[in-house]
């Protein structure tokens, strides 16, 4: 029941191209391509760079619906820009003009602008957290991050801690299910009632859960360590991982696109 | 030489009631040992102090002949290695194999090595078809056998099980129990459980008792179990298959109390043979 909730992000296991893609070229690939999005490039620019999000979702297998669905949270938020655009905005050729109430194309056109980064966005992070395991992505963030060990970054404690943090989401949410069942099962309504049932019965259920997550925190920290392991010291892994040709030529034509933004923007 | 070497070990966690007073152990090298006592025994506490997550107030520690303490501590865990009670909590990794790899990475194992290594303990403890699984999908037994399998790959001496099979349901504690005999009998392995389950004490050569911190009495499983009456004060029965093994004797059906299951039938099929 909670699990549909969280549709967004969610790692979609199907076998193509962009699944077997190294998660580090991936995460280069997204970084470059949010760039590109953020460079007044016009409508070329937005259109290659729509070209490129067509072609890489075609290649993931990913059903458009499965896309489109990341996208429903953003329908508020559309609304929320056009209504402040419109009524802030009043450069351009007026469109609507009754009594005080005027729109004007500009806030149009920039509540479109916002709207078309936003889209590009959500779906690039999308297709990447869909196609590439939890894991396999905090594993790419790690090496990535590696560079920056030398000025006291500890990439090897964010990826563990990421990593740890991503093992007990199922966990936490079986354990939610179940407190939330034990008080259900005791009186307390989740479903109906005021503010202050609400709040009453929210709290019924954060506390035990934080009890039992501190609880869990203690042993897990007592089971890594009695198991050896110990943030300060080498270890070696048993995932690496290695770039191909298709990863290189992934990344390649991110930096073009990004080339041909800047160059439209610069020019 | 002894496997464990406990005297004088005194420890309190708020520094006024002491939870262990003055206990004092030795396990010998090879020997299949289990401590049972009631709840607030200090019988964990036992487990976490020996495998240096806590370090004691009084008394000394000696693993493998060397005393433990504050350098020695992480050269020790290379030959200790432990099963905690709850499943969920102690499993690392993200998937099987992820969380067997999760001890190697930390003892710095070869990444070559690994996978052979992964696949050799997941098989001894039956869990082969399962190294892309996630720890969601396994049920509480499945779990614990990959804890054991975790520290099977690092082929430590002694091996702890602190109430392990506690949270388990009665198939996934017949499992985990036939794994302990396996690794006692597979090698020189020290195996040291604490536990509630007394047929599980029963399977065991050694046993030590504790009450409120202290060790109250040592043996082996016949020779506790003689000691019902006081077992009973603490909330603590003897196995069933002695029981029926007493009942047995008082009818002068066998001649001789024995404490296993597989014993009670042992001597019931002789019995037959001889009629």
């Amino acid at each position: 029941m909670v699990m549909n909730n969280i549709a967004l992000g969610r790692y979609m296991p199907l076998d193509s191209v962009i699944h077997h893609l190294d998660p580090r070229a991936k995460i280069m690939v997204l970084l470059f391509l949010m760039i590109a999005v953020f460079i007044p490039a016009g409508a070329v620019g937005y259109v290659v760079i729509a070209a490129f999000i067509v072609v890489a979702l075609f290649l993931s297998k990913l059903q458009i619906s499965y896309a489109l669905r990341a996208m429903k949270p953003m329908i508020w938020m559309m609304i929320f820009l056009l209504v402040i655009n419109t009524l802030v905005i009043k450069t351009g050729t007026p469109w609507i003009q009754w009594g005080w109430f005027s729109v004007y194309s500009d806030a149009i056109y920039q509540t479109l602008y916002i709207v078309v980064r936003l889209m590009f966005m959500i779906i690039l992070t999308t297709i990447l957290t869909a196609t590439t395991k939890p894991l396999d992505l905090t594993l790419g963030i790690e090496k990535l991050l590696k560079p920056f060990e030398k000025i006291g970054l500890p990439a090897h404690i964010i990826a563990m801690m990421i990593s740890i943090a991503l093992r007990f989401i199922p966990t936490l949410i079986e354990e939610t299910q179940r407190i939330m069942n034990a008080q259900a099962s005791r009186g307390v309504d989740f479903e109906n009632g005021g503010l202050k049932e609400k709040i009453f019965s929210i709290l019924s259920l954060i506390v035990p859960l934080f009890v039992s997550s501190f609880d869990r925190a203690e042993q897990l920290a007592n089971a890594m360590e009695a198991r050896g392991y110990d943030p300060n010291r080498q270890r070696t892994r048993y995932k690496v991982l290695k770039m191909k040709t298709k990863d290189i030529f992934g990344m390649a034509m991110s930096v073009v696109i990004l080339g041909v933004c800047l160059g439209i923007w610069i020019l | 030489m002894d496997a464990i070497k406990v005297s004088g070990l005194s420890f309190s966690y708020d520094g006024k009631k002491d939870v262990l007073s003055d206990v004092a152990f030795s396990i010998p090298k090879g020997c299949y040992t289990t401590i049972i006592g009631h709840n607030g025994s200090g019988k964990s506490t036992i487990a976490k102090l020996l495998i240096g997550l806590m370090s004691p107030k009084q008394g000394s520690i000696e693993i493998l002949g060397q005393s433990l303490n504050e350098e020695s501590v992480y050269k020790l865990r290379d030959h200790v290695g432990i099963v905690f009670q709850n499943p969920d909590n102690q499993f690392i990794g993200s998937t099987v194999a992820d969380d067997i790899a999760f001890g190697l990475e930390n003892h710095c194992v070869p990444q070559e090595q690994m996978q052979d290594i992964i696949e050799d303990v997941a098989g001894r403890v039956g869990m082969l078809d399962f190294l892309n699984s996630e720890p969601t999908k396994l049920s509480g037994g499945q779990k614990q056998r990959v804890a054991i399998a975790g520290i099977l790959a690092i082929e430590p001496e002694i091996i702890i099980f602190d109430e392990s099979t506690s949270m388990l349901d009665p198939q996934g504690k017949a499992s985990i129990n036939e794994q302990i005999q396996k690794l006692h009998s597979e090698k020189d392995r020290t195996i040291l459980s604490i536990t509630h389950d007394m047929e599980e004490v029963a399977q065991s050569e050694y046993v030590i008792v504790l009450k409120d911190g202290h060790v109250v009495l040592t043996g082996t499983p016949m020779e506790i179990f003689a000691h019902e009456k006081e077992l009973a004060s603490m909330m603590l029965d003897i196995p069933f298959a002695l029981k029926v093994s007493k009942e047995l004797t008082k009818e002068k059906i066998t001649n001789q109390e024995v404490c296993t299951l597989e014993e009670v039938v042992n001597q019931l099929c002789q019995l037959k043979s001889t009629i």
